[in-house]
């Protein structure tokens, strides 16, 4: 069969099928209607015909023009006939209910490594420093203390940081911001084997340590300890699983066991997706909690801790217990 | 040339897209931010305090989702990208799942490292497929749009019977060297279809009218009788 044969054979299931593919992939927006009403079983089958086609094109040297609007045609048709859907809002409550805090439950060992890496140098560099507050020098600079110092007195209007423009929103955007960078970034040191990892989670712990231990050694520890007891029961969680996400790929990374490392890092990472999921929700309700309830001045702090103490036995509760029936 | 296989047996060729192209792309996509960051300021500003958390919110999400909402849309790129006809795909071939395109784009924060994308730059130079760190853990690529080859155009060369028998890949070859035939010079393709005159029994001459004969064998080849 000739070139010019075989394509005058099945130009109209090519054009048919250029037509159906263009509307499903939106490409053309005519009065035709949109992608929804094309049939999934017609495209299909004929882009399994096109499959064939371009076998025999290519076995037969058939001219690149040819070959070149086959390749086109199937893998625009791969593409829809086997795109996966994963959105929807049943995909997220399964995701909330079941999959994230399955998938926690899962990696506790990284979790508790990284509960470990982080939690440690919180309480050693914390209990130095309220011991030599003066070390808190070579944390910070002398401004930097002075001004948390300032931040967490009783007279300051508002506890946290240091309000330059007046209102919560302005912080809530700040912290979202900013957590969420310290987050991801411990996920993504993971990259490292682990070391990333390892080290932001370290480095994050020591320096919230160094703070609270200085604070709580200049007299400050009642408006600091209940600024940070409700929102650290989401971000602290939060910063602690994107750091075992990262140690988790670090691991793979060193250890990939039958597969190759190549394999067992894109495994590793996609099983840890959902976490992040999770780890940003998790960071934006720190954020709204940070800056509406834990900076307000007008709560009593013993309200404070109890809401605190509540949150924290929510989110470990959430963990241990949530979705083991459905899982 | 990279290739992924489908279940039916094909094989995609994917074109991955070289560090060029898209630090082309990733410029274009960090100006369309910068514009945007600086004209929700301007905004921003009117509506005073609501209106600068509003800013620091979108400044966050610009910062982390910009590509990720882009990637997900059905063109799978951002505009940048879109631009120099790049997109993003799984290494399948298949569009980018949600999951993916999260992941490749929080690992920025590891091919940012050691300062100015070094790590990501490093790997997209040592790799065939031009992965950064993040593509390879998230198992997607950035390849290059498909593009329509030209037809063939020898509506006016009549077709010519070859005077030996050719072989398969020898017709392929002459119909390629057709397709190619009006971005030629003319002295560059009489030069070329001399070496090709033993199909039209003008084995040693060159000139116009052998390579007439030879785009005749071509048409030939395609299935044309005249």
């Amino acid at each position: 069969m000739t070139p010019l044969q075989f394509e005058t054979l099945y130009e109209a299931e090519w054009a048919e099928l250029e037509t159906l593919l263009d509307r499903v992939l939106g490409r053309t927006r005519t009065q035709a209607g949109s992608g929804k009403d094309v049939s999934g079983a017609r495209v299909a089958a004929l882009y399994r015909r096109a499959c064939e086609q371009l076998a025999l094109a290519r076995a037969r040297s058939y001219p690149a023009y040819l070959v070149d609007r086959l390749e086109r045609l199937t893998a625009d048709g791969h593409q829809v006939v086997y795109q996966s859907h994963e959105f929807g809002v049943a995909r997220v409550k399964q995701m909330l209910a079941v999959d994230f805090p399955c998938a926690v439950r899962e990696q506790a060992r990284y979790v508790a490594t990284a509960a470990l890496l982080f939690a440690l140098p919180t309480i050693l560099v914390a209990l130095v420093v309220y011991r030599h507050p003066e070390l808190i020098l070579s944390v910070v600079s002398a401004d930097t203390a002075a001004s948390f110092e300032e931040m967490y007195s009783p007279a300051a209007d508002s506890i946290g940081r240091v309000r330059e423009a007046t209102t919560d929103w302005i912080m809530f955007g700040f912290y979202i911001r900013h957590n969420v960078g310290v987050a991801f970034q411990c996920f993504a040191g993971g990259l490292f084997a682990g070391l990333g990892s390892l080290f932001f989670l370290a480095y994050n712990g020591a320096f919230s340590g160094a703070i609270a231990g200085y604070l709580t050694e200049r007299g400050l520890a009642p408006t600091f300890y209940s600024f940070v007891a409700t929102h650290s029961a989401f971000e602290l969680t939060a910063i602690v699983l994107s750091g075992a996400a990262g140690l988790r790929i670090g691991h793979a990374l060193l250890a990939p066991g039958r597969l190759t490392r190549r394999q067992a890092l894109v495994q590793a990472t996609q099983e840890s997706a959902i976490i992040l999921y999770g780890v940003t929700a998790m960071l934006i309700v720190a954020a709204g909690i940070e800056a509406f309830w834990s900076s307000a001045r007008w709560l009593a702090p013993a309200i404070k801790y109890t809401v605190a103490a509540m949150c924290w036995i929510a989110v470990l509760a959430y963990f241990t217990l949530q979705g083991r029936r459905a899982a | 040339m990279v290739t992924a296989e489908t279940p039916e047996g094909i094989l995609l060729e994917l074109r991955p897209a070289g560090l060029t192209v898209r630090f082309c792309a990733f410029a274009l996509d960090g100006l369309i931010r910068l514009i945007i960051m600086y004209a929700s300021a301007i905004a921003a500003a009117l509506f005073g305090g609501l209106g600068v958390a509003f800013w620091f919110i979108l400044l966050f999400a610009l910062e982390w989702f910009y590509p990720v909402v882009f990637e997900l849309t059905p063109s799978g790129a951002t505009p940048g990208k879109r631009t120099f006809g790049l997109r993003v795909v799984m290494d399948n071939g298949l569009p980018v799942t949600a999951a993916a395109s999260v992941t490749r784009n929080l690992l920025r924060a590891a091919d940012f490292l050691p300062l100015g994308y070094g790590f990501a730059i490093v790997s997209m130079l040592m790799r065939r497929d031009c992965k950064r760190l993040g593509d390879i853990a998230a198992g997607t690529a950035v390849l290059y749009e498909p593009r329509a080859a030209a037809r063939i155009a020898l509506d006016t060369v009549a077709a010519v019977v070859p005077v030996t028998p050719l072989a398969p890949e020898d017709q392929a070859a002459l119909i390629a060297f057709a397709a190619r035939a009006p971005r030629l010079t003319g002295e560059r393709l009489d030069e070329l279809a001399a070496i090709a005159a033993t199909v039209s029994g003008d084995a040693g001459r060159r000139g116009p009218e052998v390579t007439r004969r030879v785009l005749g064998v071509a048409q030939w080849a395609l299935g044309r009788r005249s």
